[in-house]
């Protein structure tokens, strides 16, 4: 028991920190690395309470996917000039009405979960029905392609909706492009391809006409 | 087997725009081919959905419901949409917009709005949601070489995707509140005091307010309509409106059924701001794009003021109110497309001046439908506000029904000022004669249904009271 404490307040002593580096580290790339490590803490966090598949997911997709692509972004932009401006030069005008307008929320916040009770057996009002005797991503394979079958679906067919408005926003049909057949460049005779003519002295041969 | 009735036109449509797909990226230049099909597509799935139509039933876990009210906006939505693209053909034709991915994204945000409508759970009306605002992104930005359509779709992204943020965390506090995503459990838990869920309840609340352009989340109405292509205008003012206000109903009627005390006031805010301000904002407006855009925000105000009543009569008085809202601007965009002179689309109110004159068919057509629009007598606009404010007055919010007929007047003079403009200024512009029979058909079935409601009003009245 006393180990699982201790790599409790390991981890989130770590992701806490990491994520006071995001927001205060003067380079961009050092923020990304940040956010990594501070995604790999939270992920152990969560296997620590038992949730596997959720950390595993927050590693595949967050780290594997999500952070990568923001160092590619990253990367393309021309930090060290932006850099200048952001941090060195005058200073913003907007944190003192943005810190107003976040505490504000933050104690409204305060007011409800103030008024929060718990109900009596919170789980039980949930349709689903929960068996502690098998793991957590044996459960949703369980629901996955059954109860849920809906959902799932209807997620793919926004991915595809997204795939389609992506390529309608971005794609651009290029004219006179040269591309590959490979059909008629291997089936190409000599006789079709090649013209024997007689150069006449002084006159030379006309081309392409 | 039997269950497959239950979503037998959500599949047919699903299957449908999918073959359509792949006609379109298969064939070269086929625009043509794939709106056919689309035409059929949209008819196969009104009569999959009458066939198919089966008594109140639950699916998926409780999350999908099968009702009288889901057919009915469902089937509007679908024929909505039909006249929307059957109009717009010529304009998008003289645009050069013949992108055969532009049908397709609308089925899908059909299919989108098909699931809002039916939902019966927080998750499955989400990603509805997402579905649908998801294409409405895209088709804003469609015309990606005019600047000012890529405007439109980058700013109407921002702000919705933030809407749907927050609309996202009131359903996050929902569930968190409540224990359950199902709207029937929801209810049950809401009997007892619950002040998490009323945190919640607002959440949603704005977020639905936004995709439905009610003040004070308008702000982005006035530049999407204006920026995007005509075309793509009609379409979000006629069809996605459907869906808001279906999805509205469905919310305070079920899950927030019990915490009525709560809503209401908001409702009322709602209902009285977006009023006076389609009332008052429209005044200074030049562009009849954007003239229609303070319009559809002023009659989204009195589409909710139904709503906010909280009664079975609200709710149908409002069902009423946004069907004859669609028959209205169906037929005040067809007749905003035959504003075209030597292939360019006119938008300016002063290039009306002396319609009368030239072409007394279309004059005489736009004053049917914004006398309609307006609320004058005889005409099925008008009878859309009777009911709403009958159903107000029932239940003695006295201050909503004067506020409601004040902002009627107000908002009457810019109606009239565009009819006063076709009728008695001096003519300037000749539009090119009109020989496009679909616009014709859709502007003709529009006036003659305001002109004949007066006569059988009882064939809506009786369909909207059998939905509740």
């Amino acid at each position: 028991m006393i180990a699982h404490t201790i790599f409790f307040y390991f981890f989130s002593f770590i992701a806490i920190f990491s994520a006071l580096m995001v927001i205060t580290s003067r380079s961009t790339i050092n923020s990304v690395f940040f956010l990594i490590l501070d995604f790999i803490s939270i992920g152990c966090l969560f296997i620590m309470v038992g949730a596997e598949f959720l950390g595993m997911i927050l590693l595949i997709v967050y780290v594997g996917a999500v952070a990568v692509l923001f160092l590619f972004v990253v990367m393309m932009l021309n930090v060290a000039q932006q850099k200048q401006s952001w941090f060195i030069g005058k200073k913003s005008t907007h944190i003192p009405s943005g810190l107003i307008v976040g505490v504000l929320i933050f104690l409204e916040l305060l007011v409800v979960i103030g008024g929060w009770k718990y109900k009596e057996g919170i789980a039980s009002s949930s349709s689903i029905i929960i068996n502690k005797d098998i793991s957590n991503t044996h459960q949703l394979g369980n629901v996955m392609y059954t109860d849920y079958i809906l959902y799932f679906q209807l997620s793919g067919i926004i991915l595809l909706l997204s795939m389609i408005g992506a390529i309608v926003l971005t794609y651009r049909k290029r004219e006179n492009l040269k591309r590959q057949n490979y059909f008629t460049q291997i089936s190409r005779e000599k006789s079709s391809s090649i013209e024997i003519k007689k150069v006449e002295f002084d006159k030379g041969v006309k081309i392409d006409d | 087997m039997e269950n497959i009735n239950i979503i037998l036109p959500e599949i047919f449509l699903f299957l449908g725009t999918c073959t359509a797909l792949m006609v379109g990226v298969f064939f070269k230049n086929s625009y043509n081919i794939v709106i056919k099909f689309t035409y059929l597509i949209l008819l196969f799935s009104i009569i999959s959905i009458f066939l198919s139509s089966v008594e109140t039933s639950e699916f998926f876990l409780m999350s999908f419901v099968r009702d009288p009210f889901a057919d009915f906006f469902k089937s509007l939505i679908l024929i909505s949409c039909f006249f929307v693209l059957l109009t717009s053909q010529q304009f998008i034709k003289d645009q050069k917009i013949l992108k055969f991915e532009y049908p397709i994204i609308i089925l899908l945000s059909i299919l989108g709005m098909f699931f809002m409508v039916s939902s019966n759970d927080l998750i499955l009306f989400y990603l509805g949601l997402e579905l649908q605002s998801l294409s409405l992104y895209v088709l804003a930005a469609i015309d990606r070489n005019n600047l000012r359509s890529s405007e439109a779709g980058i700013k109407y992204f921002v702000l919705s995707a933030l809407s749907s943020g927050l609309l996202l965390y009131g359903c996050s506090l929902l569930y968190g509140f409540t224990g359950s995503t199902n709207f029937d459990l929801i209810q049950n838990e809401l009997i007892t005091k619950n002040t998490g869920a009323v945190f919640a309840m607002v959440f949603i609340l704005v977020g639905l307010a936004f995709k439905v352009s009610a003040v004070p989340f308008h702000m982005w109405t006035p530049d999407v309509y204006e920026g995007s292509p005509t075309s793509i205008t009609n379409f979000f003012a006629v069809v996605p409106k459907i869906a808001g206000i279906a999805v509205i109903i469905r919310f305070m009627g079920k899950p927030f059924d019990n915490i009525l005390i709560e809503w209401q006031s908001i409702m009322i805010f709602l209902s009285i701001a977006s009023m006076i301000l389609g009332a008052v904002a429209a005044i200074g407006q030049n562009n009849i794009k954007r003239l229609m855009a303070y319009s559809s925000i002023g009659h989204i105000g009195y589409a909710l003021a139904g709503i906010s009543t909280g009664t079975v009569s609200g709710y149908s008085s409002t069902v009423i109110y946004i069907t004859i809202y669609i028959v209205m601007n169906l037929g005040a965009f067809g007749c905003i497309y035959l504003m075209r002179k030597d292939g360019l689309y006119k938008e300016q109110i002063s290039d009306l001046s002396g319609l009368s004159k030239k072409q007394p068919l279309l004059a005489v057509s736009f004053l049917i439908i914004f006398f309609s629009l307006a609320g004058i007598p005889p005409l099925g606009g008008f009878f859309a506000k009777f009911y709403v404010f009958m159903s107000v007055i029932e239940s003695e919010m006295y201050a909503l029904a004067i506020i409601g007929l004040l902002t009627t007047v107000i908002s009457a003079f810019y109606y009239i000022r565009v009819i006063k403009i076709i009728y008695f200024d001096d003519a300037k512009n000749n539009f090119d004669e009109n020989k496009n029979f679909n616009i014709n058909l859709t502007v003709f079935l529009s006036c003659v249904i305001l002109l004949g409601f007066l006569i059988y009003p009882s064939i809506l009245n009786n369909t909207v009271q059998s939905l509740f």
